[in-house]
């Protein structure tokens, strides 16, 4: 075993969060939950095609549920945070916090 | 965007902290801005459900079934543009809290309609009622805009 597999916090951090964009995306959707296509672009202000990339990659992940429709003619993509990308979420911002935290503990308990 | 999340294991507490002020602000930029179609729509239900009930405790004859049909279609019309206003967010409309908010709004209808039908003509209770409807729609409304 190395000194890296230890019990460090940043080993809880989940690798497909530690993306700038991914982080965004899910970031935009948490408290929503539900969101169109174009209201996460304009949160995460990226273009069209970087936010497709980065979706995809969640798609992949099962961290997002891309859903299709038509109003009228007009098709409207929406973006659903799904179960287990909110269990990743919560597991990544707990370990953010215990890293934003470590730098306030005594020093005896590094 | 600054990129302090690329290096695996290299956040320190400041850049954490960065990070999760980051989120935050992200999720409630995304959450306000979806967040009037639900605003608009229980302070509308409000408003017209509680004058609709006022008049209809208020009114007899024509009156009473013009007013009746009024609120009625105006109702028809708040549900079908909210479901038109949130078309793919269901997800949002689902929560606890809009069942506490619906419930509360129905609870306090249920009131109002229940003075039309007994206590018709009624200034005081349906003043009383009909104003209880405004009122926990417009407390409900806030909650969601503070929320």
């Amino acid at each position: 075993m190395t000194l890296e597999q230890g019990t460090h916090p940043r080993h809880r951090l989940d690798d497909l969060l530690q993306n700038a964009v991914r982080f965004s995306i899910v970031a935009a959707l948490d408290r929503a939950g539900t969101l169109g296509f174009r209201e996460v672009r304009d949160a995460v202000e990226i273009t069209d095609s970087a936010l497709s990339k980065q979706v995809a990659a969640l798609e992949t992940a099962g961290y997002v549920a891309v859903g299709k429709a038509f109003v009228g003619k007009t098709p409207r993509t929406s973006l659903t945070l799904t179960r287990d990308g909110r269990a990743a979420w919560r597991g990544h911002l707990d370990a953010l916090r215990q890293i934003a935290g470590s730098d306030q503990e005594s020093p005896g308990h590094h | 965007m600054t990129d302090t999340t690329t290096t695996t294991g290299g956040i320190d507490p400041t850049g954490a902290r960065e990070l999760l002020d980051r989120a935050d602000r992200i999720s409630r930029r995304a959450h306000d801005a979806v967040r009037w179609p639900y605003v608009t729509f229980i302070t509308a239900l409000g408003v017209a459900t509680s004058l609709g009930t006022l008049a209809m405790g208020l009114t007899t004859g024509t009156a009473f079934a013009a007013v009746y049909v009024g609120t009625l279609a105006a109702l028809v019309a708040l549900v079908i543009g909210f479901m038109l206003a949130i078309r793919g967010r269901s997800a949002f409309a689902s929560s606890r809290r809009w069942t506490v908010y619906i419930a509360s709004w129905a609870v306090t209808y249920c009131a109002a309609i229940a003075v039309v039908g007994w206590v018709h003509g009624s200034v005081l209770w349906s003043g009383v009622t009909s104003g209880l409807v405004l009122v926990v729609a417009l407390v409900c409304a806030a909650w969601e805009s503070r929320s």
